[in-house]
């Protein structure tokens, strides 16, 4: 016996009418901003927003380059691609938005409703199925991961708006080689993608490749080579003189079209590091440079992925997995094979190459030593920290949300309900916390937390003003929760203060904060006559094991400069 | 007709190698005895016996306070038996274990004790159920896949004497018990879209089948939940009948499933009330009882916990004992690790990566989604568990249910490659493989500890350990000590024992050209 409910759609046609009103991809936008304002809300009220090292140096980089003792766009520096803090400056303009981090909220919350609506619509690209895009779209909206980093100034976002919209417009050229603008688009994105991340770089690098391997005058034929198993099948479609010229031309004019925008981002870091730092590799060998960091690491014996493939496809796997939720992992995981079995798109493989350029990337740098990640249950609890970087996961939850929403989009009606069964519970593993949202933890209890000594409550007490010397590289203390306006500190940035201050560090400063062997323990206090002149000048007036603050004697007046 | 003789032959096969293999010694286990003499001078479980580890000792002495004292809870001396799996509550003690394997037992218990044999017919309940088991796994390959006899028989053949799970078919675990549950479970949903008129009899069963998993195990909650959900799925229907009208049908004898689940769980629900004072407390949060620095069953529970805090134990939240965080290690303890893994003690089953690639390049069929999420559902939680190794053990014993969906995978590929000479002899060979160290297993011990345990001890890990009791003539089969031990050497037995294994697997092959 059924219990039947038989309705006419003609009495949802209240419904039918808004809902078919406003176009899909205004829904998921309006959807993910509802779920971008309240992981915001949660983050601020929790005081989530900054807990990474780096999210506060973000907020403090786009700061510097309007509000400082020595404001310009040279505070970009040279390690950090720019764009994401030039995004940040109309925002941190506002002292309450840079103190609270909901500056970065916002930037980065921004990337997230963009990278929602063009997930939705690469979905539909490739299935031409609005469930499937859905379903897509929720699975990236719903991810705790995702939600929190959008609440904060972290570039993920910023790199995962730029490598959705880049992907989104270069697979649309591939399934119509004819849609220039799509190429020109994808182009003007993985511009912006390279100025965001270094993954950039390589997304548009494998772009160009694809881009070749597509207009190559041989084709290759891959179905051929899979049946008969012989190279020379991959080349069966051998072409006339003239038509292999004229291919040929194809081939140099889409790829110098692209190239020739997409690089550009990388031509002007280059340029950049040139003309301001006078060495344009400055961002991958100096002391601030990731590598220089990891080279530390590795003297201690804790770079588990170095030079081992295998670790390193092990490590980012598992980040991944840990990012995205196992459910969904595994979802996605079968939507890939489906999509490479099932697929009948002649660019199927390059679409799939394209879609896991970060995959690529982090197993490269890891395994290179360009990136470190501490992930717990793999990485040996007698190193000194097993959490670190989980968060470069995260670039796989828009892949992993496409790839569930093809297996959706391939599956039986029965199968569909199941997957969204599945869809709802892995939410729900998140919510009793068997499924850590494990960004927030390294941001929490990671080594990527920032550090909140003693010293930081002491000085937002008894900061009365005056410039604050201190070497912001070592992070000693948070500039944002003590209180200092920006444009007191004298940070190495600040020319010639900085240089100065370290010779006669009485001259500018009122403050100088001291941390064991940073540049100003270095520079002023570990030489026995700095010390002298650091005691002659100044007070300690805080001690810890760590740090030091020395407030300026103003009984003592400076010798004249 | 076949189909009959298939399943005849499938009980008396089983029956026939559970039977020579099953774990016991002859006489009723009581503490008075020591348990049939299982414990040494030190209080310490003698291996390749009956009671060698705590999971059985654990059920049966749940079974022993329920047939003796009348009651679930352990007096002290029971207590000790069951140690270290033993928590409190209030001045009582109570295994870890979820009571419904002691419940279900106790018939066989008290049949065994007229016999005096409880401990071999409590035993035998576990090998008994796991024929049921068989039987449901034959139906699925049959009915559901639509595969062959030959390569359906193979399946049962496979998980039940090609796999690690033989060893927990013959003593006093949960895991049969669950697979059997799974399996019926799943196939009288089947039955339930198959049939109109008595369809809310296969929902009920079903609904039944899924709460009574959790009374013997909590974590068979989450284990059987594709099961619930194809019920769920199965039982809703949205059609679109004409251009403006839709029609959502739920099929009302679904609703007997859940009828069926609330009933069959609120034994649990006031067993719970009764003796660990809420209904929602588990065995497996109560705390553990503390044994200080005693190192045998002699030394240990000296006396019962202070009253103070006993009445309000600070439960342990088993949600917590499985961490997504562990799934990297978990993974690969279960499946490849030289202690545990999978396709290390039973490789027969990488056959089943084809069988599931052959399912994804079909369509893939609700039943087969249903199975894979299955498989799916134990590798990951199990691998998230913080003891993925199942303390002492033989094989992955966690994954005892999926061993019965990834040998229903091989009878894919089986069935896929029935022509193909390379591939049944390549199935040969690894089942040869699989059986050996199955036996192995079977006849002599579970009591493996880990690599890293082993290590420390200075012991044999993994099937090898298992070798060297066959060596020493150890075994744990209580018809080969009672009996054959008078007869034949255990190397004897073993080697009779697999010869007719592989008689069997060869004629299995073989049956196909018979049936095609």
């Amino acid at each position: 016996m059924n219990l039947n409910f038989t309705f006419s759609t003609n009495s949802l046609a209240g419904f039918r009418r808004i809902f078919a009103k406003i176009k899909p991809e205004t829904w998921v936008a309006l959807l993910s901003l509802a779920f971008a304002i309240l992981a915001s809300a949660y983050s601020y009220r929790h005081d989530y927003i900054i807990t990474y090292g780096d999210a506060e140096s973000h907020l403090n980089i786009a700061k510097r380059v309007i509000d400082s003792l020595t404001p310009s766009f040279a505070q970009l520096g040279g390690i950090w691609l720019p764009l994401p803090h030039l995004l940040l400056i109309p925002f941190v303009h506002l002292n309450f938005l840079w103190r609270s981090g909901l500056a970065g909220s916002i930037v980065s919350g921004l990337c997230f409703i963009v990278s929602a609506v063009y997930l939705y619509k690469l979905a539909f690209l490739l299935t031409d199925s609005d469930g499937a895009a859905w379903f897509a779209a929720l699975a990236f909206i719903l991810n705790p991961n995702v939600l929190y980093l959008q609440s904060t100034p972290m570039t993920e976002l910023t790199l995962i708006v730029f490598f959705i919209l880049s992907s989104y417009f270069f697979v649309r050229h591939l399934f119509n080689q004819k849609d220039m603008l799509a190429l020109l688009s994808a182009a003007a994105f993985g511009f912006l993608a390279a100025l965001s991340r270094y993954d950039g770089w390589f997304l548009v690098g494998l772009e160009a490749v694809a881009l070749v391997v597509i207009n190559f005058p041989y084709q290759l034929n891959f179905q051929k080579f899979w049946q008969d198993k012989k190279i020379s099948q991959l080349l069966s479609e051998r072409l006339g003189k003239e038509e292999f010229k004229s291919r040929w031309r194809q081939m140099e004019g889409s790829v110098i079209l692209f190239s020739t925008l997409a690089f550009l981002g990388v031509v002007l870091w280059l340029g950049w590091g040139w003309l301001i730092l006078g060495d344009p590799l400055y961002f991958t060998h100096s002391q601030f440079s990731a590598k220089s960091q990891q080279l530390g690491w590795l003297a201690k014996g804790e770079l588990p992925a170095y030079h081992s493939l295998w670790t390193s496809f092990v490590y980012y796997c598992v980040a991944s997995l840990d990012n995205i939720g196992v459910i969904l992992f595994v979802l996605s995981l079968a939507g890939l094979a489906t999509y490479l079995f099932k697929s009948n798109n002649r660019h199927k493989l390059m679409a799939a190459m394209v879609l896991l350029t970060p995959f690529v990337f982090y197993v490269a740098t890891l395994y290179l030593g360009q990136s470190i990640m501490f992930i717990p249950g793999l990485t040996p609890s007698t190193f000194e920290w097993t959490l670190f970087n989980a968060r470069y996961g995260v670039m796989m939850v828009p892949v992993a949300a496409i790839f569930a929403g093809y297996l959706f989009y391939t599956s039986k009606p029965g199968i569909k309900t199941l997957i969204v069964c599945l869809l709802i519970f892995q939410v729900a593993l998140f919510g009793i916390g068997y499924s850590k949202v494990i960004t927030l933890d390294d941001g929490t209890s990671g080594l990527s937390q920032a550090k909140r000594p003693d010293a930081e409550r002491w000085l937002a007490k008894n900061y009365d003003g005056g410039l604050v010397l201190l070497d912001d590289y070592s992070r000693l203390i948070s500039i944002i929760r003590s209180d200092i306006p920006m444009q007191n500190v004298i940070y190495i940035g600040n020319k010639p203060y900085w240089d100065q201050s370290l010779q006669t560090p009485e001259r500018y400063a009122k403050w100088i904060i001291v941390q064991q062997n940073d540049a100003i323990w270095e520079s002023i206090y570990q030489p026995p006559v700095m010390q002298g002149r650091l005691y002659k000048y100044f007070q300690k007036v805080y001690t810890s094991p760590d740090i030091l603050i020395f407030k300026r004697n103003p009984d003592v007046p400076a010798p004249g400069y | 007709m076949k189909n009959k003789i298939a399943i005849l032959f499938i009980v008396i096969i089983a029956a026939v190698l559970y039977g020579l293999t099953l774990r016991g010694q002859a006489g009723n286990a009581l503490p008075s005895n020591e348990f049939n003499g299982s414990f040494d001078s030190n209080g310490n479980a003698k291996n390749a016996m009956a009671f060698e580890l705590s999971p059985e000792r654990g059920r049966f002495v749940h079974l022993v306070a329920l047939g003796e004292n009348h009651t679930f809870a352990l007096n002290q001396q029971l207590a000790k038996i069951a140690y270290p799996d033993v928590g409190y509550y209030g001045n009582q003690y109570f295994s870890f274990f979820e009571p419904g394997i002691a419940y279900m037992a106790l018939p066989f218990y008290l049949l065994g004790k007229t016999f005096n044999l409880s401990q071999v017919f409590s035993f035998g309940f576990i090998s008994l159920v796991s024929i049921l088991a068989l039987l449901f796994l034959y139906k699925i390959s049959r009915k559901i896949l639509k595969l062959p006899i030959w390569a359906s028989v193979a399946a049962v053949l496979i998980f039940a004497f090609g796999s690690t799970a033989w060893s927990y078919a013959i003593t006093l675990y949960q895991h049969h018990v669950t697979v059997f549950l799974m399996l019926s479970g799943f196939y009288a949903v089947w039955k339930f879209n198959q049939s109109q008129k008595y369809g809310w009899l296969y929902a009920a069963y079903a609904g039944i089948a899924y709460a009574t998993s959790i009374t013997i195990d909590s974590p068979n909650a989450i284990l059987l939940m594709p099961v619930a959900l194809y019920l769920i799925i199965s039982a809703v229907r949205i059609v679109k009948e004409q251009r403006d009208l839709t029609r959502i049908s739920l099929r009302i004898g679904a609703l007997a499933g859940l009828i069926g689940f609330c009933l069959a769980i609120s034994p649990l629900l006031y067993f719970n009330q009764y003796y660990l004072g809420s209904w929602h407390t588990l065995n497996g949060s109560l705390p553990n009882y503390q044994a200080n620095s005693a190192t045998t069953t002699a030394q240990i529970l000296p006396a019962y916990p202070d009253p103070d805090t006993a009445t309000e134990p600070p439960t342990k939240n088993i949600v917590g004992f499985f961490r997504e965080q562990s799934i990297p290690r978990g993974f690969t303890v279960l499946l490849f690790s030289t202690d545990r893994g999978l396709f290390v003690f039973a490789p027969i089953f990488l056959l089943a990566l084809l069988g599931i690639y052959y399912l994804f390049h079909q369509d893939i069929a609700l039943e087969s989604g249903i199975l894979l999420a299955l498989l799916a559902t134990n590798v990951l939680l199990y691998s998230s568990w913080g003891d993925p190794w199942g303390g002492w053990a033989y094989g992955p014993r966690y994954l005892i249910p999926s061993m019965s969906i990834l040998s229903l995978f091989v009878a894919v590929a089986l069935a896929n490659n029935a022509k193909s000479l390379w591939f049944k002899a390549l199935t040969f060979l690894l089942f040869a493989y699989s059986s050996a160290i199955a036996l192995l297993g079977a006849i002599t011990t579970n009591a493996d500890p880990s690599k890293t345990e082993a290590l420390v001890l200075g012991t044999g890990y993994n099937f090898m350990r298992n070798w060297d009791f066959l060596m020493d003539g150890h075994s744990g089969s209580f018809l080969y000590i009672t009996y054959f031990s008078k007869l034949v050497s255990l190397k004897e037995y073993f080697f009779i024992i697999y010869v007719f294994l592989l008689l069997l697997a060869l004629f299995i092959l073989a049956m196909e050209s018979n049936e095609s």
